[in-house]
């Protein structure tokens, strides 16, 4: 009786440290997992904030300075990023909705299934390409680097998050209501538009979001459209423009101090920009789960 | 409904940010805009004088995008910039392209050199005459110790460690001025290696080549790695501190890049720059090894490309800008470090296609 009750222990005992070994180690690969982002919230805070705090408000307002010991500031390029953000928000969210509803209503249909399979592709389509695509198709006809040429690429890039977060948002809205609303005589587009649509708002709303702090965050799709003003604020949207993160890409390949202190005053201000649009998808989230 | 409010005004809020900012900035000034794009290398140089030109002019606003020399030869071909920086100058086959579309004109704006730049911790001063240098580049040479090394620096205590050779690995016209003065100097360069923007690096081969991206890459390679070699832009080693070497020049003198030996060897060739409507015939290889007494031999120009005829206030606009830049943008305060002024001989270029722009 004792001893098997012994041998009984031992056995839970190794079970226990199984469990335990096996917490731990999860423990350390999910730190590892999340290490790099905290390394670049933190260097950038770090690196970016005594930038901020000196420039001041001439940093929002101001326009490149040469090489050397000024600041100066990255107006245009922080006019043209909420411009960007949204023109293609204007360009891409609406055809974006409906493509989603389109994928969500006719989920068996030929031209249905097609257009959630090229969704999806899109969605990892490199970044550059779309960007020689509105080279050809909006600079070079206009004769002109353009603030449209740019919303026109970042367009195609956000499209597709925004159309597959509409139409998994539609799918995740319980059928009853749908039944119900048929039932009471409602049309197709009714339907869609006065009840589903307002029952998965939360859904699409997180996807208009992501895909906004996308254009935002893009560097490759400006690189041949918007040219990359950093003198001028805005001149109209057939014009040349500025935008943070191609600014943040021309100004470190350089060897001067300033200017890799202008780089990181502004990566922390598309930080900034980012958490705004983030924060409030998280809230977001979380009213849903309550 | 909540959600919906919130999301109406985080809209109108970027909306009235949009609408404000420019509007507060601009106030409805009038000024013309001019816009240029290509090579990275001068870009600096061109920032500062933008600057210091649009606080003189203040109703004229120029805009650089860079991109480097290829793009910049591109868009100004299909006419999206006003004018274009080259390092490289233009080949003859998109010369002829351009003159479809009217008379181009081609002229040196600023001066640049490649440093040769090494880290052996306690070595400064290097001294490396032409065939030492073709030949760590080759990898013939193997060590730092090498008797061909120590001949030339009997005082220095050179280590026995292995010569690893820092390059770039991007497409580059750094590399492209580099590799030409190699194979001007070195016939076996020349057959095994050739020039060009990118090139196979025999030390690669042999396991002690490094590529970096941009001069950025290779001075980042170079300061963390001991016992490297390398070539980057002068305004490059001088801003991170990076040892430069002496450097064999066609006379047999050993001389370091700064203002004075560059300035020498642009006196020297300042003859074989091409008129300003005959660009095409100018060559990389014109002012490599150039002769004088204390000239540097690894120097390039970075020339500025644009049109005869332009719309007339443009015209005036770009007429100012680069008579400006000839005359007191060469002078020592415009010029930022690393950078050297034209030679006034190279100067009058600018000047002659100021007179003839209109």
């Amino acid at each position: 009786m004792k001893r098997s009750k012994i041998k009984m222990n031992i056995i839970t005992n190794k079970r226990k440290l199984k469990e335990k070994i096996f917490l731990i180690t999860i423990f350390i690969l999910s730190f590892l997992t999340i290490l790099p982002l905290f390394h670049i919230l933190i260097s950038v805070f770090v690196k970016g904030f005594p930038v901020l705090i000196k420039g001041g408000i001439d940093f929002l307002t101001g326009t490149l300075p040469p090489p050397g010991q000024e600041l100066g500031g990255i107006g245009p390029a922080i006019v043209g990023t909420f411009l960007l953000v949204f023109l293609s928000s204007i360009l891409g969210i609406p055809i974006a909705v409906i493509a989603g509803i389109f994928a969500y209503e006719y989920p068996n249909s030929f031209i249905g299934r097609g257009t959630k399979l090229l969704l999806q592709i899109m969605m990892e389509f490199p970044t550059i390409l779309v960007g020689l695509f509105a080279m050809y198709i909006v600079v070079v006809p206009l004769g002109t680097y353009s603030a449209i040429a740019g919303a026109f690429a970042l367009a195609i890039i956000i499209m597709p998050y925004v159309a597959i977060a509409t139409e998994e948002a539609l799918r995740e809205v319980p059928k009853d209501y749908k039944e119900a609303a048929y039932s009471l005589g409602l049309t197709k587009s009714q339907v869609i538009f006065r009840v589903l649509i307002k029952i998965a708002r939360r859904g699409i709303l997180t996807g208009i979001l992501i895909g906004m702090a996308k254009a935002a965050g893009e560097t490759a799709p400006l690189l041949f459209t918007i040219g990359g003003s950093t003198r001028v604020f805005f001149e109209g949207i057939d014009k040349p423009i500025g935008a943070i993160p191609l600014l943040i890409y021309n100004l470190v390949q350089q060897p001067y101090e300033n200017y890799h202190q202008i780089a990181w005053g502004a990566a922390l201000l598309l930080l900034l920009i980012y958490l705004l649009i983030f924060i409030p998808i998280r809230l977001k989230l979380r009213e849903i789960k309550i | 409904m909540m959600a919906n409010k919130r999301f109406k005004l985080s809209l109108l809020l970027i909306l009235s940010i949009l609408i404000l900012l420019p509007m507060c900035a601009e106030k409805e000034k009038k000024y013309i805009t001019i816009s240029g794009s290509g090579a990275t290398f001068p870009q600096p140089q061109l920032e500062k004088w933008i600057t210091e030109f649009m606080k003189e002019y203040p109703n004229v606003k120029i805009e650089y995008y860079g991109g480097g020399s290829g793009k910049g030869l591109n868009d100004f071909k299909k006419g999206l910039v006003d004018f274009a920086l080259s390092d490289p100058p233009v080949k003859e086959s998109l010369w002829r392209e351009l003159e479809k579309k009217g008379q181009v004109l081609q002229f040196p704006i600023i001066v640049g050199a490649i440093a040769i730049v090494y880290n052996i911790p306690g070595v400064d001063d290097l001294k490396l005459s032409k065939d030492v240098l073709v030949d760590i580049f080759l990898g013939k040479i193997e060590y730092w110790d090498d008797k061909r090394i120590k001949e030339l620096n009997p005082d220095k205590n050179l280590p026995h460690e292995k010569i690893i050779v820092v390059h770039r690995s991007d497409s580059s016209g750094t590399t492209e001025v580099f590799t030409t003065y190699l194979s001007l100097i070195s016939d076996e360069w020349k057959k095994k290696v050739g020039s060009g923007k990118v090139v196979d690096w025999p030390v690669d081969k042999l396991g002690r080549g490094l590529g970096g991206r941009g001069n950025q890459g290779v001075v980042a390679i170079l300061k963390q790695t001991p016992y490297t070699i390398g070539y980057v832009e002068l305004a490059y080693a001088i801003k991170e501190n990076l040892q430069i070497a002496y450097i064999e020049n066609a006379e047999g003198n050993f001389v370091k890049p700064n203002k004075d030996t560059i300035k020498e060897a642009m006196e020297n060739v300042a003859a074989f720059v091409p008129d300003i409507t005959r660009g095409y015939e100018e060559k990389v290889e014109m002012f490599l090894n150039a002769k004088g007494k204390n000239s540097y031999p690894i120097v390039a120009f970075s020339h500025m490309i644009v049109w005869k005829d332009y719309p007339d206030e443009k015209a005036e606009v770009i007429k100012n800008f680069i008579r400006w830049i000839m005359t007191k943008g060469q002078e020592d305060k415009y010029i930022v470090t690393g950078y050297v002024s034209l030679p006034t001989r190279i100067a009058e270029l600018g000047l002659k296609a100021a007179e003839i722009i209109e």
